[in-house]
């Protein structure tokens, strides 16, 4: 029988005063599976893991049970001295006696009774326990950038570093969306110029090497050991192994071809701003009046792109700028105007004379628009030029991105974020992140701003010469008593689980699992196992529990 | 004898069971008679564990997970939810009330509402009176 010691911490008042230890002592005693209770008054302090470490070692503990704090406070700091003492850390189970029994149960009695009920199920469940490798693998500290828009730019600036290569591919020119402004909202900077330095930027920097006008055609692999399939600008086909990647594959301006009232491609008066910015306003003279519309296509997909309302004025300015007499007008649902610079801007655009009009429905025709107003009345107005601000939607490659990275897509189309709040730049599938307008609608400063975090991210989860350290707690599979049904795969929403075609059973990444446990739950032949929560170790807790 | 009923808690280790501590640490009342077992989601929760915990003569069982749309795993909660829907029957046929069985999305900030959800359940399943698997012969 193996040897378990069984520690309580009083920790401090805190346990001790809403507890009878010593009933505890005396009942657990009777107990033949505990070789041991030790006893201390505060377990976490130096002197208190001085007094676990060496009472591991002069009583010869096989297994260690603690019963102390939530698991959340100080599991980690136990298994830091049992790894000390040369004990496997997983032969170790905490019992949370404080805040799930002293601070919650103000009866002392029944505290007490608790506190026995929850050590007996971690002392039930010790023995089952196996050792835990804490397993490492190689890695390439490597990272792949897919999309030389401003993020890709950006995000590749600062994920370089010395020891480790950054390789960005993009399927044009470099530069994306920016390449077609004139100039950048609210500061009106010209677009060309800041692009042309970043561009300059990464060309010469030694740790990037760009791919431009090449494609991804094949990504195998893993968080720390991707390998991806480029074919470059000559046909030639380069293998590159990377440890992460990183979604910078931006979006697309809606083109409102489809919504029959806006009248696009129908009068020849009538662009999209991006054409407008592009290449009209570059032609020689402006027309009289030019009215822009705003929110095309904004009812069609469902949300708000948060950047044509500023762009809209914009280009009213750089009308005015160029044309000071041209009469602009903004025909606008709602103004979507947040962050601290955009009142100022706004007011200064309006002294400028560009008139505002708040429309409930519009149809566009010749050299006119018809609408209907705030106040629910039937108006027309003649113009020269109609400039539509359309909205922006995922790029065409997005979806064919998520099927070959495993990465699912929101109800818009574009990649879907871990946790909206909490992880907005990372995906599912580990090792791969995303920035810009292939998250979701943003201006620049957004953009760059998911580039850093992106970067962060990849440069803290992969360090050159270190390996990678991945999850003990995983799932694994019997070979033996696997039938092959696949059910398992279905559940696992990190694709950790594959069928091996030649022995047609279901095998397991260690380096993508997260250890959720699902699968254990599902497997109906008991072949798929959850390390540290087993099956046998859950129903000795329970048995324990309802003893 | 009647004695206090008991109830097994499956808790989430990244929701409910912060959410438990949180009841803790903010002094809350949580009844005594029920304890929990730790598991990473609540899509861990095999069926065949709830089950055992009633043949092994729990009175209630309660399996707390993360909210909708915030597992920590992407879709584990609703993997728990569907299994335990199809579980309610099951228990059926064993004469067991599906009313002994409580699914509840607990957030870790939602100390509070662990409390309230926990007392709440304590209560009905003391009115509820003893696990009726306890009467059957195999249990004497």
């Amino acid at each position: 029988m193996t040897k378990v010691g069984l520690f309580l911490c009083e920790c401090g008042p805190n346990i001790a005063e809403a507890v009878d230890l010593d009933k505890v002592t005396e009942v657990i005693k009777g107990d033949k599976k505990v070789a041991l209770i030790e006893r201390h008054r505060l377990l976490c302090s130096e002197d208190g893991k001085k007094f676990l470490a060496e009472s591991i070692k002069k009583n010869g503990f096989e297994r260690i049970v603690i019963a102390a704090c939530s698991p959340k406070q100080h599991e980690n700091t136990f298994m830091e001295v049992m790894t000390r003492a040369g004990l496997n850390p997983y032969l170790f189970q905490m019992v949370n006696i404080r805040e799930q029994c002293a601070w919650m149960t103000p009866d002392k009695e029944l505290a007490t009774q608790k506190a026995i009920r929850l050590i007996r199920a971690a002392i039930n469940r010790i023995n089952y326990h196996t050792p835990l490798k804490q397993k490492e693998i190689e890695c390439s500290p490597d990272v792949l950038i897919i999309g030389a828009g401003i993020t890709g730019i950006e995000t590749a600036l600062r994920t370089a570093q010395k020891n480790r290569n950054i390789y960005i591919v993009e399927k044009n020119e470099l530069g994306g969306v920016l390449n077609r402004l004139q100039s950048l909202y609210p500061g009106m900077q010209s677009a060309r110029e800041l692009l042309q330095k970043k561009i300059k930027e990464i060309k010469s920097h030694p740790e990037i090497k760009v791919f431009q006008k090449s494609k991804i055609k094949e990504i195998l692999g893993f968080f720390g050991n991707f390998i991806a399939r480029i074919e470059t600008e000559d046909k030639k086909e380069v293998k590159l192994n990377i440890g992460s990647i990183i979604l910078t594959i931006g979006g697309e301006t809606f083109v409102p071809a489809e919504l029959p009232n806006f009248g696009y491609k129908k009068f020849e008066n009538v662009f999209t701003a991006d054409e407008f910015e592009n290449s009209v306003i570059n032609k020689e003279n402006l027309p009289q009046t030019i009215a822009i519309v705003h929110c095309v296509g904004r009812e069609k997909f469902g949300y708000c792109s948060k950047i044509c309302c500023a762009n809209s004025m914009k280009l009213a300015r750089l009308i005015k700028e160029k044309s000071k007499n041209t009469k602009v007008f903004q025909f606008y649902k709602e103004l979507c105007l947040p962050g601290k610079e955009y009142d100022q801007f706004y007011k200064e655009t309006k002294e400028q004379g560009v008139e505002f009009i708040r429309y409930k429905n519009i149809e566009i025709g010749d050299h006119k628009i018809d609408y209907i107003s705030e106040d629910e009345i039937k108006q027309s107005l003649s113009v020269d030029m109609i400039i539509l601000s359309t909205g922006l939607v995922p790029g065409k490659d997005t979806q064919y991105f998520a099927n070959l990275l495993n990465i699912p897509l929101d109800d818009y189309g574009f990649f879907k974020e871990e946790h909206i709040k909490l992880a907005p730049v990372s995906t599912i599938t580990e090792g791969i992140s995303i920035a810009g307008g292939c998250q979701g609608p943003q201006d620049l400063n957004d953009a760059v701003i998911q580039a850093g975090a992106s970067a962060g991210r990849t440069l803290s989860s992969l360090i050159p010469g270190r390996r990678l350290q991945v999850e003990a707690k995983t799932c694994e599979i019997a070979d033996s008593i696997c039938v092959g049904c696949g059910v398992c795969v279905r559940v696992c929403t990190y694709g950790a689980l594959t069928i091996d075609e030649s022995k047609h059973i279901s095998v397991v990444n260690e380096v993508l699992c997260r250890g959720c446990g699902n699968c254990a739950a599902a497997c109906p032949s008991g072949a798929a196992r959850h390390r540290h929560f087993t099956n046998q170790e859950i129903y000795q807790e329970e048995r324990a529990m309802l003893k | 004898m009647q004695t206090e009923p008991t109830i097994i808690g499956f808790l989430c280790n990244w929701c409910s069971y912060a959410a438990a501590d949180l009841a803790g640490n903010s002094k809350l009342e949580v009844p005594g008679n029920l304890t929990t077992i730790r598991v990473m989601c609540s899509s861990r929760v095999d069926p065949v564990f709830i089950l055992n915990a009633y043949f092994q003569g729990a009175d209630g069982v309660l399996v707390a997970g993360c909210h909708p749309g915030d597992c920590h795993y992407q879709t584990g909660n609703y993997y728990a939810r569907r299994r335990l829907a199809l579980l309610i029957k099951i228990l059926q046929t064993f004469d067991i009330e599906p009313k002994r069985l409580r699914l509840s999305w607990i957030s870790a900030s939602e100390g509070q509402r662990f409390s309230e959800i926990t007392q709440e359940f304590a209560k009905f399943i003391k009115e509820a009176g003893p696990n009726p698997l306890k009467k059957k012969p195999f249990f004497e």
